[in-house]
């Protein structure tokens, strides 16, 4: 009786939806609302404007640099969040002198699996670099950036281990640099305010614009590599 | 609805509904690894519907993110909590 009721709830949801959606303008029309007001002004003159071929990232950094700020900083406190959570009990463990690489031990990577990844690793952080600084100009940014060095750093541990990844750098700067993201934006949204009167003002000076979009790009990346590669180590090296 | 048989609309058509079939076959099975790697092809069709649709920075943002590094932390969650869905 329950289980009938639910699904004649989920029809009658997935009704009301797709009606909806009857009500949408058609997508990939050029005279959609879509593309007036606002957006055909940003296709028009953005790449001027915000110095950015790239419209997406036009849009991220200089337009909406703002609300960007916002979403760093709530995305950085959630996954910093989680990352205290996860660290609290190994923490503990580590100091109990039980702390032991589970996952390693457990599922031993195959010499093929291994020859790849050492092989594939410089490729993979070049690469990644490249997605952060050219931004701005093609497809991706600092976000994809971070998440391929992520993930690099994820292969990395499980082809050398994790404590000699989590070795890598030292837990002093460690915590900067997964904080690093919404400092950096802090200090260019501060500065733009005090030098120039408007929030990310110094985004729109031609010259400045394009270097400051790097470094923005630079540390999303940099800051969101730390945390993905901390909060995998720290439910690697988890003990039960 | 002539709409429907224009080739660029078919093409999203397909993809949607490949996309219903892994989100169906996701909720049923009770494989947590198997799962998760559906999730993953799931992701990966999501990213040619992104590029499908003229957006290259979300869909590198799908692959990174929802194929990659998502599918990643599952299976070692999973690797501690265990295989069988209870």
């Amino acid at each position: 009786m329950k289980r009938r009721a639910y699904k004649l709830l989920v029809v009658a949801l997935g009704l009301a939806l797709l009606g909806g959606l009857l009500w949408l303008p058609p997508p990939g029309q050029p005279g959609g609302p879509v593309h007036e007001h606002v957006a055909a002004r940003y296709v028009e003159g953005g790449t001027e404007a915000a110095g950015a071929p790239n419209l997406t990232t036009a849009v991220l950094l200089n337009y909406r640099g703002l609300d960007t700020f916002g979403e760093v900083t709530v995305i950085f406190a959630a996954l910093l969040a989680a990352l205290a959570v996860l660290g609290v009990g190994a923490a503990a463990r580590n100091a109990s002198g039980t702390g032991k690489p589970r996952v390693d031990a457990r599922l031993p990577a195959s010499p093929v699996v291994n020859f790849i990844i050492r092989l594939m690793a410089p490729f993979m952080a070049t690469f990644a670099a490249f997605v952060m600084i050219q931004g701005d100009v093609l497809p991706g940014g600092g976000f994809q950036g971070g998440v391929v060095l992520g993930a690099m750093m994820i292969l990395l541990s499980v082809a050398i281990g994790p404590d000699r990844v989590s070795g890598m750098v030292a837990p002093a700067p460690l915590g900067w640099l997964r904080a690093i993201a919404p400092l950096v934006f802090l200090v260019v949204a501060v500065s733009g305010l005090a030098l120039s009167g408007a929030w990310f003002g110094l985004s729109d000076q031609p010259a400045l614009g394009h270097a400051l979009m790097v470094v923005l790009e630079l540390a999303i990346g940099m800051g969101g590599a730390a945390v993905i590669t901390g909060i995998y180590l720290s439910l690697a090296r988890e003990v039960e | 609805m002539i709409e429907a048989f224009n080739p660029v609309v078919l093409f999203d058509l397909l993809i949607l509904v490949l996309l219903i079939i892994c989100v169906i076959s996701i909720a049923r099975t009770r494989d947590l690894v198997r799962a998760a790697i559906l999730f993953s092809v799931y992701s990966l069709t999501l990213c040619l519907l992104w590029v499908h649709r003229g957006a290259p920075d979300v869909a590198m943002t799908e692959a990174a993110v929802g194929a990659g590094v998502t599918v990643a932390l599952f299976l070692v969650v999973i690797a501690r909590v265990g295989r069988r869905e209870r």
